[in-house]
């Protein structure tokens, strides 16, 4: 899609239904909360963001909170444009933050703030090292549960977007929220903080279990604020419109 | 057309006449549903030699599979989106695989249609046609209020893609309102059931 004068570069995510919901892509250097409850696909959409911009010749940088990144890929959803060479390459790097935080001596289970600029720096650093230009965090929750208050949490989101945003990288924090929240992070501080939000989420309709995916917020540009079903496939993820059937709830 | 049932080959070339990436209402009898599978299948999978994805909410994929090949027709560039056999319970050996996707159930539409999308862009074939057998299916376990909007959501992509569409209904079954349905996003209308006299 063309820009428009004044437009924001974008960073097309290669998901195309997405792109489309978001005229184009996530508005360059933003970061993104992408928030859901278990089994939505948060990781497999982030993974493939990640691809996409490999493919595309952008460095891409995945740092891997809860589960090892090389179980991570051999579970990976057998994307037919996913490439080894890729990671081979160091087009796409992974990251296990389990090591950076032995590595920066972080092993306390509440870091100080002296600790979260350390860390700040130390995954700012590695951005940079790197010439990443995606990178995704997966999960900021579980970041965040060393950071045990809001005050942390807030100081440390505010300082790693803005030093990612200052490398040009366009960053997405994939947050987990059960099944019956209303809101859309753990700490309710993640969500003010982030230039989007995309919620992912499982929808029963009449016994049917739907994964549906929805924009709630994208600083720097237009968007579908409607609510979408997907499917996760080796072409990737798909989208396609939730059907209303007349419904008026 | 003779007063008579159509036959696949009559059902074939009224088929043929129709121009790229029409939506086509085919409405037929219980009595010629061989013969409609095999105009449609025969002539798209094997004349025309486009991939065919084949919805099937009426048998399951297995059956047709087994009608197709009594029939001795070719179904190598025949792919189906089994919307029936999950719900059968193991009654039905239809299983996932490079030529078949199941969806749970009929009321999944939005899954009927990411398959149908996932399949489109697998496909390597220049033309695609989806077959949609049938509306009167989907209707049993679908009001008309979200079948309409399935029907103008996939027509319209698919028509988008340069893709046919082919909308079988079975006469028998049928109500005014699912004719009107069907009408509103078809181009094209073909009557192979029992034709009405006068």
């Amino acid at each position: 899609m063309p820009l428009k004068p004044g437009d924001r570069e974008r960073c097309a995510t290669g998901v195309e239904g997405l792109d489309t919901i978001l005229y184009g892509g996530i508005p360059r250097t933003n970061t993104v909360l992408l928030t859901g409850s278990c089994g939505t696909g948060k990781t497999s959409l982030a993974l493939e963001f990640l691809i996409h911009g490999a493919i595309r010749g952008e460095n891409s940088l995945f740092i891997s909170v809860t589960e090892n990144s090389e179980k991570l890929l051999a579970n990976i959803i057998p994307y037919r444009f996913f490439d080894r060479t890729l990671v081979r390459s160091g087009r796409l790097v992974f990251v296990d933050m389990p090591i950076m935080y032995e590595r920066l001596g972080l092993t306390k289970p509440d870091l100080s703030m002296e600790e979260i600029d350390l860390l700040v720096s130390a995954l700012a650093s590695l951005a940079k090292e790197l010439g990443s230009k995606r990178l995704v965090i997966d999960s900021i929750t579980s970041v965040c549960y060393k950071l045990k208050t809001s005050e942390k949490i807030r100081d440390f989101i505010l300082k790693l977007s803005k030093a990612l945003s200052d490398l040009g990288c366009t960053s997405i924090l994939v947050g987990e929220v059960p099944a019956d929240s209303t809101s859309y992070s753990s700490f309710g501080v993640e969500e003010a903080i982030a230039d989007g939000i995309v919620l992912m989420a499982n929808m029963e309709r009449r016994g049917d279990l739907l994964r549906t995916l929805q924009v709630i917020k994208m600083r720097g540009t237009m968007h579908s604020r409607a609510k979408y079903v997907l499917d996760l496939t080796p072409m990737g993820v798909l989208l396609v419109p939730l059907l209303k059937g007349g419904s008026t709830q | 057309m003779s007063p008579e049932l159509a036959s696949a080959q009559q059902i074939a070339d009224e088929l043929l006449e129709m121009p790229e990436a029409s939506a086509v209402s085919l409405q037929m009898s219980v009595d010629n549903y061989l013969d409609v599978i095999r105009g449609v299948v025969d002539l798209f999978a094997n004349k025309k030699k486009m991939d065919t994805i084949y919805v099937t909410a009426t048998i399951s994929s297995e059956a047709i599979k087994r009608v197709l090949e009594a029939l001795d027709i070719d179904s190598e560039r025949v792919f189906f989106v089994d919307c029936i056999s999950h719900i059968m319970m193991g009654a039905s050996t239809a299983a996932q695989d490079e030529k078949t996707t199941l969806v749970e159930s009929p009321t999944m539409l939005e899954n009927l249609m990411l398959k149908v999308e996932y399949l489109i862009r697998r496909s390597q074939s220049e033309g695609k046609v989806v077959v949609i057998d049938s509306i009167n299916s989907l209707a049993i376990h679908n009001n008309n209020w979200i079948l309409s909007e399935l029907l103008h959501i996939l027509v319209s992509g698919l028509r988008s893609r340069d893709a046919y569409t082919v909308i079988l209904t079975v006469e028998e079954h049928s109500t005014p309102d699912i004719s009107n349905m069907v009408n509103l996003v078809c181009d094209h209308g073909i009557h192979a059931g029992k034709l009405r006299e006068g």
